[in-house]
């Protein structure tokens, strides 16, 4: 398993490198920092502007192999990541903002995992029935609804409770409230805010994985091996519980496996709409702010991110397969 | 012979009627209250589909005593498998199933799912068809075992429980039982994953043991080792068996009583030998008489029954069978008849007003219009006159077996097909035999390949493949040589109309658009398909058509050679019958040769002039059918013929079985001398000296040497044609291998 997991590493590391790589040359040759610097008032001089750059690891004299061999050493022999346009060193910002979208995203991921697939179970238990019925059209539903939609309603849905209520409740915006002492109410002002974008990213996610459940487990409910447990004894519901469920999660464990590691890589739409400044927000950012060094470690991280995606989701299918076998 | 079951309660009920129902119970309780086991009394069932009601069992009344066998005998649709789940209780819920199923007296039906689990796996018990799906693939098989002895005592300690489980694969032959507990399903073959079905059903000691086709998805040597383990099963537990098959030849020596089903209804019901000597139901007859016989070297027409089953959405009026019978009349068509008693012989029944008139003395054939024998031109001509259509000259086929992902390293050889030479002469058919695994379809393939760099020369109508650079030698090539495929579902375009399916080698061979209409023509004729359903598409025709269809998309170019890759295996026995019937028929008449590779061995001997019998990419015999299959001098021939059953209760009874220990070994473990000797049941018994023999040196394929009586008629006669690969042909046989039952114990009651 070590063996397999060390080869598995060494080919994503040669495949990260060679993205993250390109993923440089392709913004260093589109993105220039230089322009937007010219548009402040009062106008800096070109030299001034080069000056500037120049001081922060931009030079945007030198062709893009020189900048990719400056920034290729600071990254090897530094754990330099280089500097953004506005002076911010990208290591440090890079920090907060992981731990600001895994804040965002871990509890809903949790909540649409441990839903989703209950609620696949569940219907798939009740094929065409009534409950089946309501619960597969709101997943098709919610497949359907563009994201940002779906966060603006509970966003709307959320301040109509407050406005009826007459209080404010929920916080549909930003993290925490600033200058709250530690202790009790800091800790109502947190689940205040945590609240709405973790309802609304539950409430959208869920759908994808209820489908898959459902469809996984409809396959095997008729299988054969189901009905051989059946013929020894068990009732068909024991039946479908002990032998269908655990073949049908074998693809579900899979998807699973690379959702977690997404967890960290947040989510644009979700961290725009809430206001939570994570990775996701600053991607795109990084491209609207012609910042060379922030968009390239974020792809950067995107890239480890999926191979870790993908090797967990071969050492689930390996946990939950015996047939699948490492070699 | 008198038997103790009986199948059917006799009365002339028609369905529906309350008051021959009440009348039918009240049979049930005259007849032994006490002494079946399992009663089925007035059993139907109804599905409803999108077209409407479905009854597909309609009315089955059957006893089963403690110890006895009883065999369900039908085509697919007869409605055996929906009569099995029925009794168990696991036909979906959505199935209205009515009647009365009793097991020791209690009744089944109407009972819960959870109340059913009681005796679900205890007292009743299944094995089913397919042993590679109905294993759950993420649990060990000692998990899957010990689960069933939990459901039913749950105070069992754990020890006591692996003990058993232990105990139980042992009883089923499966080797070092305590370590293969921990094994995964797809760590077994299909014969040891079906050994593992049954020793999970008899984990219980069941009292009623329902089989579905347990050995149709299996080789006919595995299948011989697992009606084996079953035979074992029912003589530990006692149980009484139902056997669902539609392979007369399976149950002929295993049950004491038979029930044809046709058509949702039983048909013909009685002991086996009424059955399969005096049979009084043209049905029967008919399924009899279009089975091949493996043992009988006499060259008559298969019967084919025409037609096919009705469709069960609307109840017939008449006779089931009466348009597919040869017998029917205008009274066949009113009202369906009954089970009525043969009269003289006890416990026959047959649902035929005319029964009386058949029986052992008719000859099926007169009744069935089968077609004369067809005479091939050929026939007449000695072989050696003959010119070759296909000719192989050590053809080897191998594949490196690599690990690794990136580098690849060769860790060995898989020799699928290991120095083959035989040739084709005009006008006959070759057949290979053997196991899956012992290199057909890949010797297949390397014929289709035309290739230069092939490993050995393949020479199709005096092109060789070594010629084979261009496009147009290789179009010559393929002329020279259509196939037909095994699924006949599978190899047309299901887009395609049959005219286009047709079309499509006409106008790759340049004919014209009038040329092309006028051969399609000939061609549905010449199959036997009514030339007006050109524009049909193949999902509007039946199996059988299906599989003409292919054969004429084969023979549209005239081709001299049809290699057919086990053409009937897919087709229900009275639709092969007529298949193999019309393969013979177009040898015959075209002038044909053809190259089969089968599995069946009586198909083979029916069909074919020369066979030759592969093990491990090696062929171990060849030579004249009839020669091989009578005589046959390599010991794994000599094992697989004994591995065919016949559809003859005596013979079955009476005769001895070698039943080859474990399964074909890996190519990759494959031995130096003699393929076969970890199997061999001549090796078993040789003294050590002349094993190793064996062991080292390779067998050649050596011609037999004429017979002493052949010598002293004409002493100049030259050798027969058939060659072996064997150095003891000999030998004793391994005496652990031989199996035979004896009448009396089998019969003991």
């Amino acid at each position: 398993m070590l063996k397999y997991l060390a080869k598995r590493g060494i080919t994503y590391v040669v495949m990260i490198f060679l993205t993250t790589s390109a993923g440089y040359f392709l913004a260093v040759s589109s993105l220039k920092p230089a322009l937007l610097e010219q548009e402040r008032i009062p106008r800096p001089t070109p030299e001034q502007v080069a000056n500037s750059m120049r001081l922060k690891g931009l030079d945007p004299d030198l062709n893009a192999w020189e900048r990719y061999v400056q920034w290729l050493t600071g990254v090897v022999t530094r754990w330099d990541w280089g500097r953004s346009p506005n002076g911010a060193f990208i290591n440090a910002e890079f920090g907060d903002r992981v731990w600001i979208s895994t804040r965002l995203f871990l509890a809903s991921i949790i909540l649409t995992l441990v839903i989703g697939v209950a609620l696949g179970v569940y219907s798939a238990a009740r094929q065409y029935k009534f409950q089946d019925r309501v619960i597969t059209s709101y997943s098709y539903l919610a497949y359907i609804v563009p994201a940002p939609i779906a966060y603006f309603l509970v966003q709307l849905g959320a301040i109509n409770i407050n406005e009826t209520v007459g209080q404010r409740i929920f916080f549909v915006t930003g993290i925490s409230t600033p200058g709250m002492e530690p202790g009790w109410a800091q800790i109502v002002d947190m689940a205040a805010h945590y609240a709405v974008p973790t309802v609304a990213i539950t409430l959208v996610g869920w759908g994808a994985y209820q489908i898959a459940q459902r469809q996984y487990l409809l396959d095997n409910v008729n299988a054969d091996f189901v009905r051989t447990a059946r013929a020894k004894g068990l009732s068909r519901n024991q039946a479908i519980a002990r032998h269908a469920l655990r073949v049908s999660f074998i693809p579900v464990a899979q998807s699973i496996a690379f959702t977690i590691p997404a967890i960290f890589a947040g989510g644009f739409f979700a961290e725009k709409i809430f206001a939570w400044p994570g990775v996701g927000s600053w991607s795109i950012d990084a491209i609207s702010l012609q910042d060379v060094n922030a968009a390239t470690a974020t792809l950067a991280y995107g890239s480890v991110i999926f191979a870790l995606g993908a090797i967990l989701a071969d050492f689930a299918t390996t946990l939950v397969d015996p047939r699948v076998r490492v070699q | 012979m008198s038997s103790e079951t009986t199948t059917g309660s006799g009365t002339t009920a028609s369905v529906n009627s309350t008051a021959d129902a009440v009348e039918r119970l009240h049979i049930a309780g005259l007849h032994a209250p006490t002494d079946a086991v399992l009663s089925v009394r007035d059993l139907n069932v109804r599905f409803n589909s999108e077209n409407g009601v479905v009854h597909a069992v309609r009315g089955v009344d059957f006893d089963l005593l403690p110890g006895k066998t009883l065999g369900i005998v039908g085509e697919s649709g007869s409605g055996k498998s929906v009569t099995s789940l029925a009794i168990m209780g696991l036909l979906p819920e959505t199935a209205e199933v009515t009647g009365s199923v009793r097991l020791k007296g209690r009744e089944l039906l109407g009972l819960s799912d959870k109340a059913m689990c009681e005796y679900r796996g205890n007292e009743l018990a299944m094995v089913f068809q397919d042993p590679l799906s109905s294993l759950t693939p993420v649990y060990t098989v000692g998990t899957q075992i010990i689960e069933a002895l939990t459901i039913h005592n749950p105070t069992m300690s754990k020890q006591a429980k692996e003990a058993r489980a232990v105990e139980l694969l042992a009883m089923v032959g499966i080797p070092s039982p305590k370590d293969r507990l921990k094994a995964f399903p797809h760590e077994f073959s299909g014969g040891m994953r079906q050994r593992v079905m049954i020793a999970i059903a008899i984990a219980n000691n069941p009292r009623v043991l329902i089989a579905d086709e347990p050995t149709t998805a299996l080789d006919v040597t595995i299948q011989a080792q697992v009606l084996e383990v079953l035979h074992t099963a029912q003589e530990e537990t006692g149980a009484a068996v139902v056997m669902i098959t539609h392979d007369l030849g399976v149950v002929a020596g295993m049950a004491d009583d038979i029930m044809v089903m046709y058509a949702g209804k039983p048909v013909e019901t009685g002991a086996v030998d009424d059955i399969y000597y005096n049979p009084r139901m043209p049905y029967t007859l008919g399924l009899l008489g279009a089975v091949p016989r493996v043992d009988v070297s006499e060259k008559s027409s298969l019967v084919p029954i025409d037609g096919i089953p009705p469709n069960l959405l609307h109840t017939p009026t008449g006779c089931s069978f009466a348009p597919r019978c040869p017998l029917a009349t205008e009274a066949c068509l009113e009202g369906e008849p009954a089970l009525a008693p043969v009269p003289g012989v006890a416990l026959h029944h047959a649902a035929c007003i005319k029964s009386e008139a058949l029986g052992g003395d008719v000859d099926v054939h007169d009744i069935f219009s089968a077609p004369p024998v067809p005479e091939s031109r050929f026939d007449a001509i000695p072989r050696e006159n003959r010119s070759t259509v296909l000719e192989l000259k050590d053809v080897r086929k191998h594949f490196p077996l690599t690990k690794g992902a990136l580098l690849k390293k060769r860790i060995g050889t898989v020799k699928a097909v290991d120095g083959l030479s035989f040739d084709v002469r005009e006008g006959e058919c070759f057949s290979i035999v053997g196991e899956s695994g012992s290199g057909k379809t890949t010797t297949l393939l390397e014929i289709m390949e035309f290739h230069k760099d092939q490993d050995g020369e393949v020479v199709i109508g005096g092109i060789s493949n070594k010629q084979a650079a261009d496009t147009k030698t290789k179009n010559a090539m393929r002329r020279e040589l259509q196939m037909v495929f095994q699924d006949p579902t599978g190899a047309l375009d299901p887009r395609f109309t049959v005219y286009e399916v047709l079309a499509e080698p006409l106008q790759n061979a340049g004919l014209d658009r009038q040329a092309i209409r006028k051969r399609i023509m000939e061609l549905m004729k010449l199959v036997g398909l009514q030339p007006d359903h050109v524009n049909r598409f193949p999902n509007q025709f039946s199996g059988g058509q299906r599989q003409r269809i292919g054969i004429a998309r084969a023979l549209a170019v005239n081709p001299k050679l049809v290699v057919l890759d086990e053409p009937v295996s897919a087709l229900d026995v009275s639709v092969q019958a007529g298949v193999i019937n019309l393969l013979d028929k177009l040898r015959a008449e075209l002038g044909l040769s053809y190259l089969l590779v089968a599995h069946d061995l009586s198909v083979v001997r029916h069909i074919s002039n020369r066979v030759a019998v592969m093990y491990l990419g090696k062929i171990v015999e060849i030579g004249e059918v009839d020669r091989v299959f009578d005589n046959p001098r390599h010991p794994y021939t000599r094992a697989l013929l004994s591995a065919i059953p016949v559809p003859d209760p005596h013979v079955e009874r009476t005769r001895e079985r070698i039943i080859l220990k474990g399964d074909l070994p890996s190519p990759l473990d494959a031995p130096k001398g003699c393929n076969f000797a970890t199997r061999c049941p001549v090796f078993a018994a040789l003294p050590a000296a002349k094993q190793e023999k064996c062991l080292t040196l390779e067998p050649p394929l050596e011609a037999v040497a004429p017979s002493s009586a052949a010598q002293a008629l004409e002493p100049a006669a030259p050798s027969p044609d058939q060659r072996f690969a064997c150095f003891f042909p000999d030998g004793e046989l391994d005496e652990d291998m031989l199996v035979s039952h004896d009448q009396a114990e089998h019969h003991a009651p």
